[in-house]
């Protein structure tokens, strides 16, 4: 199973996750994590124990999604994940994004599920009315 | 125009400087210094992409840090420096890069720390960092983004601390 982690600022990636339950029901593999009150080292440091737990299950590498280019979140995860592959860290974290990964992610490769998401995501941008 | 910003921050580049400092004070370079990330090509590179592509940005040792904070080419342009930790900022100060005052931007919690502000935590090294910023004649003030309150950091705010250390 490809595992998710949610990283944002504030309580964001949480009410993410939780809503995301909320529309499809309890799922496995997808977990939230804030910056608020950690140094850049701690932030890193939780990131990395939440790789190692899912290697150590079973499911190596995995997917983070991080609420904005170029925060801390991103750098973190960035340094967290290193050189390694069957990692990916996508920014601009929204919900379609979250739906989508559930949707896709038994029946996908992994690169192919990133870029889906990626188009997801952007699709999911759109100028919906009141022009 | 010298430095506009010497911060310290231990998130370093991230959105309060690349967004909040930088359309406050609007920057041409970012110069990050730090021993332990310029000697890594890798990590340099991860910081430095948080940066817009408007501004430059440098990573570098102390020592580079401080030599080009005093040479003519920055002097010219509007320069953030930034560092982990107070130490580094008065070893920067020390090898004579000129800064104007010292922002304590961002110091989180972690072991041995104890709060000083709600973003700031502090241990012993850091309170004698902080002394001989003082003791330079650098000026500190605690404060997290533009239009945030300011908060001065003098020797009776450090002489406050020192019991709970």
């Amino acid at each position: 199973m490809i595992r998710c982690l949610v990283i944002t600022h504030g309580n964001i990636g949480m009410e993410l996750v939780r809503v995301t339950g909320l529309i499809l029901g309890p799922v496995e593999g997808l977990a939230a994590m804030t910056n608020s009150g950690k140094s850049l080292p701690d932030l890193k440091a939780e990131i990395a124990a939440w790789l190692e737990e899912g290697a150590a299950a079973g499911s190596p590498g995995g997917l983070i999604m991080v609420d904005d280019y170029g925060g801390s979140c991103a750098t973190a995860a960035q340094l967290a994940c290193g050189h390694e592959g069957g990692r990916a860290i996508i920014s601009g974290v929204n919900l379609a994004m979250l739906l989508g990964f559930l949707t896709w992610r038994d029946n996908d490769e992994f690169d192919e599920l990133v870029s889906r998401i990626v188009r997801k995501g952007r699709e999911a941008i759109t100028l919906v009315g009141g022009r | 125009m010298p430095v506009v910003l010497a911060r310290v921050d231990d998130r370093l580049i991230h959105g309060q400087v690349t967004v909040g400092w930088s359309e406050r004070l609007r920057p041409d370079h970012i110069i990050l210094a730090s021993n332990e990330i310029a000697a890594d090509p890798w990590q340099s590179r991860v910081y430095a992409s948080s940066v817009p592509p408007s501004i430059e940005v440098s990573v570098l040792s102390l020592a580079r840090a401080a030599a080009m904070l005093r040479g003519g080419e920055v002097q010219a342009a509007r320069t953030i420096v930034l560092t982990a930790t107070p130490a580094e900022m008065f070893d920067l100060a020390h090898l004579g890069a000129p800064l104007p005052s010292v922002n304590i931007g961002g110091m989180h919690f972690g072991a041995g720390k104890v709060e000083m502000l709600p973003f700031v935590f502090i241990d012993r090294i850091d309170l004698e960092a902080m002394r001989r910023l003082l003791a330079a004649g650098l000026e500190l003030f605690a404060q997290q983004v533009p239009g945030g309150r300011e908060h001065a950091v003098g020797l009776e705010q450090l002489a406050a601390m020192e019991p709970r250390l």
